[in-house]
């Protein structure tokens, strides 16, 4: 899988389908006005967390004449699909998920994230874990008929490497052997890459790295139909083609009509058998309506913020299935570590203990999303429950300032020499924001902290936080495929909040350097503890995700890894 | 009069040129970059990408790169859309467009029936309500208007579609097309139409009821004239004459995108693209679509001029 990862606004934007897509800093605007108000005025209490579950449609008699009309077509609404539908080539998420569909992985994901043979039927990791061995399907075609080889798999990798690629994909961290040769011209191929037969191919790495295989596995492109025109150092020519891609994937495109509408025919070749639903459709669907285009019959899937008021609209809808499941990121307070005041871990914890964190995702969620103390999703495989629940605790908060050396003043705002204790934070324009603000607000005035909110677009926050100009800020990190996705932030290199601390690093690199899955499980139980206790950045929420899907189509468990791609060949609508 | 045109497009080049600074400058120095979108990036490969989209290289230099392929017709090419500008627009405009001459026709008319009848009526019930009516339409916010127009007329009522220009997956041609696509214009249109036709209507009925004080009028009246001939030749003409000028500024307006309304109603014009390259920091989209406006608004000035000579004989073009 090659979804790029992207720090999003925390909460910026009713997650389109799948986490992936991301296009952006759009305003999340406001997305039920306008219909009729059930507002669920309990919520505004403690609320139990929802569980994650499918819950099923309970009238399908109310189903608009609009959907049960369209016998062989799937509507699935996206926000914005803008054209490039090259898996390695597009900027927005939503390109990924239009691409999603027409191009087929070496691996692919199961609704736990965990790998699971795609195009590959199987592959071997050699007892040094540098080199990769990918043993392809027999019989593979692409959706013009052609053979999927190994020689198509090389050339992937090989124009990822080439030095005018301009993509986002970032190769570098498999360190496959000769790579750097190549991007630099010095040498015409890669040495590490080696086809051995038509269906086999070797990978040979430099460095031990747990992502590697994620990062190797990805969609093919055909060389014959992407590679014609390839010369190395060049690849402008690869542009022309993003309108008319052609990969392995369930289906193929038909036409994509901008700002409209992208449309699919089922591909005959594809090696898992020819998709039930000959016509696949993404609508363009905007945050704002697309629960009455739901509604309204006019798509048959699509994604919503989740919370009670959306979940009992739909509902209520009769024809929907509601599918609710836990997203795989974390949204957390990025904390400024160049500050010389939060380098106190005591101040960091202060600030943890005395914010009522609990408070503010229940009264924005109503349910829909859940305290998070580690940098990892309750659905991921390393997760661990075992650490400090830093609940909202002023006292505590208190000492542990008294302690580090601030002494309330005379206006009830903590000192030290000389300096009071203020925090900016930054944020972003949502309904999170409005919320936040004001508790932080209270909570901090408490325990003698003055808290300074901004509240920007989400490039100029980024700069913003670039330029070291703040102490807190909200951001929310993309789909996390891997768990050492989560944390590689934290270390010495990746770090742009100033944050280092060598035994982090040195735990990072020990969870990477090891393939077998038990083995990183303690080493990052043990790297999750130590952060929860030192606290780079505040842990914030895991957020639920909610989608719905028309009754009339079977076989549609949308996850948190795959989104609805994983489903996609083998749906079926029910006449 | 053709020494006049080429004149003012002579003058327009030194204002068009002003106006690419500073739009360049204001956008090149909003925070943040197209690559710094993507924040989980390594450095080295953020570097990579910012080298290869030229965006390391100094401001006023990525500036006179961008005027030398303006000045040989190449508005680059938009990162995010891997298109030229000059494409993508295409794409897009005239979506925009077929919805905006559709209101800007209804709002003109709409306004100068409204406004010439609440003029010659003045403070009657009529004028009371319509002015009541107009203002109401003209405080709402577009996206309330919109929500509230879906809400009854796709969802409750289901007589026309909740957004998009087509129906999913719908394969029409020649007038079933015309007419689905009309059927999907219905709600965008009636929002534009609604939110600009306030202003309009006061200000035809202001410019009319000056004019039908004047002594001309009254002597088109003493001469015996119909009371119609006498309202829509003497008194309109005139008080239409102002309102040449404010059509000259709809131009651009024309192509410019309606982005709340295009938004809510999923309509595929350009003022999502707009959104999204302002989001995106997609500088080349943002400079291509903002000078084409310049251009326009410089242009629809002079038509606005070149009009006026040829309605009002009294001026004169020099």
């Amino acid at each position: 899988m090659n979804n790029k990862l992207k720090l999003v606004p925390a909460l910026l934007l009713s997650l389109s389908l799948v986490l992936s897509a991301c296009g952006g800093a759009q305003d999340s605007a406001s997305n039920t006005a306008g219909q009729s108000a059930t507002t669920d005025t309990k919520s505004a209490e403690a609320p139990a967390a929802v569980k994650d579950g499918i819950f099923k449609a309970t009238d399908m008699s109310k189903n608009p004449e609009a959907a049960k009309n369209r016998k062989d077509t799937f509507i699935v609404g996206l926000t914005e699909p803008e054209g490039v539908f090259n898996p390695y080539f597009y900027h927005n998420g939503y390109d990924g998920n239009a691409s999603d569909a027409m191009f087929a992985s070496l691996i692919d994901y199961d609704k736990n994230g965990k790998q699971v043979p795609g195009l590959a039927e199987s592959w071997d990791v050699s007892p040094d874990n540098l080199t990769y061995t990918f043993h392809l399907r027999k019989g593979l075609k692409y959706s013009d008929g052609s053979p999927v080889t190994a020689d198509d798999v090389a050339f992937t990798l090989t124009i990822l490497h080439d030095k005018s690629y301009d993509g986002e994909f970032d190769i570098t961290p498999a360190h496959i052997k000769g790579g750097q040769e190549y991007k630099e011209g010095k040498a015409s191929s890669i040495e590490g890459i080696k086809v051995i037969d038509p269906l086999t191919i070797q990978i040979t790495t430099t460095e031990v790295n747990a992502r590697t295989l994620g990062l190797i596995s990805g969609p093919v492109l055909s060389k014959a139909y992407y590679g014609k025109n390839y010369k190395q150092g060049d690849l402008s020519y690869i542009r022309t083609l993003h309108s008319k891609p052609m990969g392995a994937g369930p289906y193929k495109l038909d036409k994509f009509i901008p700002g409209q509408e992208v449309r699919y025919v089922a591909n005959p070749y594809y090696y898992k058998g020819k998709p039930a639903i000959e016509h696949f459709i993404y609508k363009v669907s905007t945050p704002d309506t697309n629960l009455q285009m739901f509604q309204a019959g006019e798509t048959d899937y699509d994604g919503f913020t989740a919370n009670a008021e959306n979940f009992e609209q739909l509902q209520s809808l009769g024809f929907a299935n509601v599918n609710v499941y836990t997203a795989s990121n974390y949204a957390y307070l990025d904390i400024n570590h160049k500050k010389p005041y939060l380098q106190d871990k005591r101040v960091r914890q202060a600030l943890a203990y005395g914010l009522n964190r609990q408070q503010i995702v229940d009264t924005n969620y109503q349910g829909y999303a859940t305290v998070a103390n580690i940098p990892a999703s309750t659905v991921s495989w390393a997760y661990t429950d075992d650490v400090n629940k830093y609940e909202y605790n002023p006292e505590k908060a208190k000492q542990l300032l008294d302690e580090a050396g601030w002494k309330v003043g005379a206006d009830g705002i903590r000192e030290k020499d000389g300096k009071k204790l203020t925090i900016t934070w930054l944020g972003t324009k949502s309904s999170m924001t409005d919320i936040l603000v004001p508790i932080a607000t209270e909570n901090y005035k408490e325990i003698g902290i003055q808290f300074q909110p901004e509240i920007m677009d989400f490039n100029a926050l980024l700069t913003k936080r670039e330029q070291g100009d703040y102490d807190l800020a909200s951001l929310s990190t993309s789909i996390l495929l891997d768990p050492s996705d989560g944390v590689e932030g934290f270390t010495t290199k990746m770090a742009d909040n100033g944050y280092s601390d060598p035994k982090v690093d040195e735990l990072y690199q020990k969870s990477i350097s090891t393939l077998d899955i038990n083995e990183r499980k303690k080493i990052y139980t043990e790297l999750f503890k130590y952060l929860n206790d030192d606290l780079p950045v505040i842990f914030f929420f895991n957020r639920k995700v909610m989608s719905a899907t028309n009754g009339r189509i079977h076989g549609l468990e949308p996850n948190s890894y795959t989104g609805i791609s994983g489903d996609l060949a083998k749906l079926t609508i029910e006449n | 009069m053709w020494q006049y045109i080429i004149r003012r497009l002579l003058q327009a080049i030194p204002t068009l040129l002003g106006v690419s600074i500073i739009i360049f400058f204001v956008f090149a120095l909003t925070p943040g970059d197209y690559v710094d979108t993507n924040i989980q990036l390594t450095p080295e490969k953020a570097h990579e990408l910012k080298v290869l989209y030229g965006l390391d290289k100094p401001i006023i230099e990525r500036y006179f790169i961008w005027l030398g392929n303006v000045m040989k017709g190449d508005f680059g090419f938009s990162l995010q859309f891997q298109k030229p500008v000059t494409s993508l627009l295409n794409d897009y405009i005239w979506n925009s467009f077929l919805i905006a001459i559709v209101s800007l026709i209804l709002t003109w008319t709409i306004a100068i029936l409204i406004g010439v009848y609440s003029a010659l009526k003045k403070y009657s019930w009529f004028d009371v309500l319509v002015t009541l009516g107009v203002f109401a339409a003209m405080s709402f916010p577009s996206f309330f208007l919109g929500l509230l127009l879906i809400k009854f007329f796709a969802v409750d009522l289901k007589w026309l579609p909740v957004g998009g220009m087509t129906y999913g997956g719908s394969n029409s041609t020649g007038m079933a097309y015309v007419l689905e696509v009309l059927k999907h214009m219905i709600l965008p249109v009636s929002v534009l139409t609604m939110l600009s036709v306030g202003s309009l209507t006061r200000y035809f009925r202001a410019n009319m009821l000056d004019v039908i004080r004047q002594d001309f009028v009254r002597t088109a009246r003493a001469k015996g004239l119909k009371e119609r001939v006498v309202i829509f030749k003497h008194a309109l003409r005139n008080a239409s004459l102002p309102a040449i000028t404010l059509l000259g500024f709809e131009l651009p307006g024309l192509f410019a995108g309606a982005i709340i309304t295009e938004k809510i109603f999923a309509w595929p014009g350009v003022g999502h693209i707009h959104m999204q390259a302002l989001d995106n920091r997609d500088y080349t989209v943002l400079m291509g679509f903002t000078m084409f406006l310049a251009i326009l608004t410089v242009l629809g000035n002079l038509l606005a001029d070149i009009f006026y000579s040829v309605a009002d004989p009294r001026i004169r073009l020099k």
